[in-house]
């Protein structure tokens, strides 16, 4: 998409090439005046009034309560006071002072950055074999849409009850099977994988419809050049078409990352942070802290602490975005 | 200007004008909500037609229906119920109450939170009301255990109770019969009698079912019946936190050595896992509601009908005198801001009345616990009760284990939780645990 | 696409994928058939038959309300989000420096967990009327999706052909205008697959809800179902129901806007 060199400006009488659906208008203009010149005579100044409706929104709904957050943060807070005394750093220091938040921050990140990455890959696994098939995501694209569209608590009580150690379904057949009696949910390692693969259940197929769509845009005329030139079907998906949508999948990654650092319904229902501590992720403590403890001040400045951890990722998933963008010119 | 920067500048206009609008807006609303006017003692509020919204907890619903109709019958009044999940009550009603938005005259509260709702102004003292109306209400008829916890905060009562709750140890006869054992009287005993039967039942019956999910309402509970068992108290008569004690620190360490023998796992366990183990035959033994009888004699819910039975909470150390845990336990009071407080007011009087108390208690499957000494003696609660009646009744008349209930109680209690979690995943002892809880009750 | 040759294994593994995807889902389905006894007995199949969860459903829970509720709020909050969305993505695709710039506000803010912000908007909601009104929880949940949908429509509108954009300026259209009528009907099947997202998004909406609403009149799906966890003794069967009737409707929606969904996205992708 090259630039466009300013065409010499069109009579008012006698608009030129407009395109299908756009009605002719007649510049305005004073009659026996020559015609005003449009903004910057070239197209790109974009107004910042189609911006208007969107910073509106973040004033109301982040910026508000942000600003709300912080006097939180900053003053003697429970839910029964709020904004009380200033007590400056206090709450901070409650906050990074607390074993369950200081763990909560490493796991969530090991739970995002996991999550993520397994469901990028198997969704781009899912992705390739459908695309392989055909163009028509026929009954599999059915089947695949259900866990997107199913409500998270259920999820969460389907998966808790499959896996109850006495009297789950997954369990017994396991037993029968000679599987010994494994109990998931009963060890801290077991709980964060099971977190780790109901997430990616539900998760999986909004990343491979993304990747899918992407994978569909591959022009043909590569794939068989590359087939002509006698390359294997891994390396063409290794050296053309992975390149090739790659913006997409770094821009589903970041999606995806931040989704999953804010899990919360799943953890509330399954484990409630169990066992211990093992499950619980930062949103499930500042909930805790917030509103089941009262502490609002404290569960205040967790919440900035843990934004903070987000945008650190966010910033650098973004710059690679940017890098792969700009690689793929 | 030309019509499109017009309507440019309009749309801007427009936006920034109701971002200024709604802040402003919001910031008058800060400053104060409307005034409700105190509650007339003496008045005699027109009931009929008048409709109050009551916030009640979700488990409690079909008590409170019960108090609806009868309500509804009597004084042609309508009463809106609605039920909240039983981990939200006590900050539902603080928000409804600080935001301004009324939308409820009447609270259910968790009597653990009362300290909370009164630091958050959410209720209306009633200390007056009742005093006008102590014929009606007949102060003296409470269960002395009941009355001061459930209602008195700063010197001033701030609601009437609703319902009672104490443990009762549940135990299956035909498990019991089939390995030989006896009911326990003691911890040790039910120690010894879960560690029987576990390594007996290879993995098709447990000896004890332990509900350690790390919330309050759950693991808090499994904790202060074997707290109480061994005569220790959470805090003594001047709120000192009394976490240390050797009674204490020994129930600790009873919770914690259960839990090999136990359902799997005593973290993992609440009452969606728990409630079926019991009901299905597959433990032998859990410490539950008075209203598990109701349960486990439900055909359609249990395969346990004949084989249940239930004592007292067992002793402990050097304790030889039964007794009870006040866990869980409601009352009901006035929202601070509600626009009909003379008829929230009677409402709340209502339900807490002898003689509605008596339906609650008779109606099967309300899971109504007695509040009143004069229900103690009914023939509905003899019936409802059945063979646990006398237990019931001891416990209640006797020395109960009361929650600390001052303002911060549910967030001590979470940290208490907590580091018992923690003990009982095997990071830390008893007297680890309990030092550390110690500590956060003395600094809070 | 990549082979020319039909393969059998691509459709072997698919297929045991999506066995492994619906097993979760046909549990619920053999749940709802279950008594209560019948929940923890150890097998994936419900021992026998037990109907009676159905009609109880109905009559222990208002559901058409709950469902029509769930689907208006919805339906408004897709309607605010888009609106809002559309012409914030068109800035920030083709507004240069200043567009990033704002794209990377728009992501930050979407960094932070909003569980805490509950008691501010709660304030603001009263304080405009709409703290228990089924418009006041579509706005707050239609602002919640704002950088799903701006990060998706971004990308929409990037690649609606410059030349149509440039030829409509020539032609005196202001930005709005060219939004309007050109980028709107060129990325339509996006904005549509964007808007699907979003409905999926807002329909299962838990925390907002459950903070907002505090009438029966106006709750949603999601906290009737977990008003079912609020129990104690918990009636797991009504509850997968309950799900599945809620689940029902909105997944007829996503099989039928399958193909729009797919071409929205593809379209999006091509370029």
């Amino acid at each position: 998409m090259s630039a466009v060199v300013a065409p010499p400006r069109p009579s008012p009488s006698a608009p030129a090439d407009a395109p299908a659906g756009a009605r002719p208008r007649r510049r305005p203009g004073l009659p026996g005046l020559p015609p005003r010149p449009r903004r910057g005579g070239r197209v790109g100044r974009t107004p910042a009034s189609l911006s208007w409706p969107l910073i509106a929104a973040l004033l109301v709904f982040s910026a508000f309560p942000f600003a709300y957050l912080i006097g939180l943060a900053l003053t003697e807070s429970t839910l029964a006071r709020p904004l009380g005394a200033f007590t400056g750093l206090d709450n901070l220091t409650e906050a990074l002072s607390s074993t369950a938040f200081k763990g909560s921050l490493w796991r969530s990140t090991l739970f995002a950055l996991t999550a993520s990455a397994v469901q990028l890959v198997l969704g781009t696994a899912l992705a390739l074999l459908l695309a392989v098939r055909g163009r028509r995501l026929g009954w599999t694209g059915v089947v695949l849409l259900l866990p997107l569209v199913t409500p998270p608590v259920m999820v969460g009580v389907a998966w808790k009850l499959l896996l109850a150690p006495v009297g789950g379904a997954l369990p017994s057949i396991a037993g029968s099977l000679g599987l010994g009696d494994p109990n998931p949910l009963g060890s801290p390692t077991g709980a964060m994988v099971t977190l780790i693969v109901i997430d990616t259940w539900q998760w999986t197929p909004f990343v491979t419809l993304l990747v899918y769509a992407a994978l569909l845009g591959v022009p043909r005329d590569l794939l068989d050049a590359a087939r002509i030139d006698g390359a294997s079907s891994w390396q063409t998906v290794r050296h053309i078409v992975l390149p090739l949508i790659a913006g997409t999948l770094v821009a589903v990654a970041l999606l995806r990352m931040i989704i999953a650092f804010k899990l919360f319904d799943i953890v509330y229902v399954v484990t409630s942070g169990g066992p211990g501590f093992a499950t619980t992720l930062s949103s499930f403590d500042i909930y805790r802290t917030g509103l089941q403890q009262f502490q609002v001040g404290e569960a205040a400045a967790a919440t900035i602490v843990f934004s903070l951890l987000v945008g650190v990722f966010v910033t650098v998933v973004s710059r690679l975005r940017r890098r792969v963008a700009g690689a793929a010119g | 200007m030309n019509p499109t920067s017009r309507r440019v500048f309009l749309r801007n206009g427009i936006v920034l004008g109701a971002s200024v609008t709604s802040l402003s807006a919001l910031l008058a609303a800060c400053g104060g909500s409307d005034s409700s006017g105190a509650l007339d003692v003496a008045a005699t509020p027109e009931l009929e037609g008048e409709t109050i919204k009551v916030l009640v907890n979700q488990p409690n619903l079909g008590a409170w229906k019960v108090v609806a109709a009868e309500f509804e019958k009597e004084t042609g009044a309508k009463v809106e119920l609605s039920p909240i999940p039983y981990d939200k009550l006590t900050s539902q009603a603080i928000r409804d109450v600080q935001s301004g938005a009324g939308e409820f005259d009447v609270f259910q509260y968790w009597y653990v939170g009362l300290g909370d709702l009164v630091e958050g102004g959410a209720l209306e003292d009633l200390t007056d009301y009742i005093e006008e109306h102590a014929d009606e209400i007949k102060p003296d008829d409470y269960l002395a255990s009941i009355y001061d916890p459930y209602t008195l905060m700063d010197g001033r009562r701030w609601g009437l109770p609703f319902d009672g709750d104490t443990f009762l140890l549940f135990y299956n006869r035909r498990i019991f019969d089939e390995f030989g054992v006896q009911p326990p009287q003691t911890w040790d005993e039910y120690a010894q009698v879960a560690k029987t039967i576990t390594e007996g039942g290879k993995g098709d019956v447990y000896g004890a079912i332990v509900m350690g999910q790390q919330v309050p309402i759950i693991l808090g509970c499994s904790y202060a019946d074997r707290l109480v068992g061994f005569g220790g108290r959470f805090v003594d008569e001047s709120g000192k936190p009394q976490l240390t004690s050797p009674e204490a620190i020994a129930a600790a360490e009873a919770l914690f050595a259960v839990g090999p023998d136990a359902l799997p796992t005593p973290l993992q366990t609440g009452f969606d896992q728990a409630i079926p183990a019991f009901l299905n035959g597959q433990g032998a033994m859990i410490e539950f509601w008075t209203d598990m009888s109701v349960m486990a004699s439900n055909p359609e819910q249990s395969k346990i009908i004949d084989d249940w039975a239930a004592v007292k909470l067992p002793v402990g150390g050097s304790n030889t005198v039964h007794g009870t845990a006040l866990n869980a336990g409601f009352g009901a009071g006035v929202s601070a801001i509600s626009k009909r407080k003379e008829a929230a007011a009677a409402l709340v009087k209502f339900q807490s009345s002898p003689a509605v108390q008596e339906k609650i208690i008779g109606e099967f499957g309300t899971g109504g616990d007695p509040i009143r000494k004069s229900t103690l003696q009914s023939a509905a609660f003899k019936k409802t009760f059945g063979q646990a009646a006398p237990d019931v009744a001891e416990g209640l008349e006797g020395q109960p284990l009361v929650w600390p209930n001052t303002a911060g109680a549910v967030d001590k209690l979470q940290t208490l939780v907590d580091e018992l979690a923690l003990g009982i995943q095997g990071q830390q002892s008893a007297q680890e645990a309990l030092e550390k809880a110690q500590a956060a009750w003395e600094r809070a | 696409m990549i082979a020319t040759r039909p393969r059998r294994w691509p459709s072997a593994v698919l297929a045991l994928v999506t066995a492994v995807c619906s097993i979760p889902l046909l549990y619920l389905v053999s749940l709802s058939l279950r008594s209560r006894d019948d929940v923890l007995s150890g097998s994936l199949l419900p021992s026998r038959l037990f109907w009676d969860n159905w009609p109880d459903t109905f009559r222990s829970l208002d559901l058409g309300r709950f469902l029509l509720n769930s689907w208006v709020v919805a339906l408004l909050a897709v309607a605010v989000t888009l609106a809002l969305a559309l012409p914030g993505a068109y800035y920030t695709a083709r507004a240069g420096r200043a567009g990033e710039r704002l794209s990377a506000v728009v992501m930050a803010s979407y960094c932070a967990p909003p569980v805490v912000a509950v008691l501010p908007l709660f304030f603001l909601l009263r304080s405009a009327g709409l703290n228990n009104t089924l418009p006041g929880l579509a706005l707050v949940v239609g602002l919640a999706n704002l950088p799903v949908a701006v990060w998706l429509l971004d990308g929409f509108v990037r690649r609606v052909p410059r030349e149509i954009e440039e030829a409509a300026w020539l032609d005196g259209l202001g930005h709005w205008a060219t939004l309007r009528r050109i980028v709107v009907p060129l990325a339509s099947p996006g904005i549509v697959a964007a808007g699907l997202i979003c409905f999926f998004l807002s329909y299962n909406e838990l925390l907002f809800a459950i903070s907002f609403q505090q009438q029966t009149s106006v709750q949603t799906l999601p906290v009737a179902l977990s008003l079912f966890q609020g129990d104690r003794n918990i009636e797991f069967g009504q509850q997968a129901v309950a799900s599945l009737i809620g689940i029902a409707p909105v997944y007829l929606l996503a099989v039928l806007a399958q193909r729009r969904l797919v071409a929205g996205l593809v379209a999006g992708a091509v370029k």
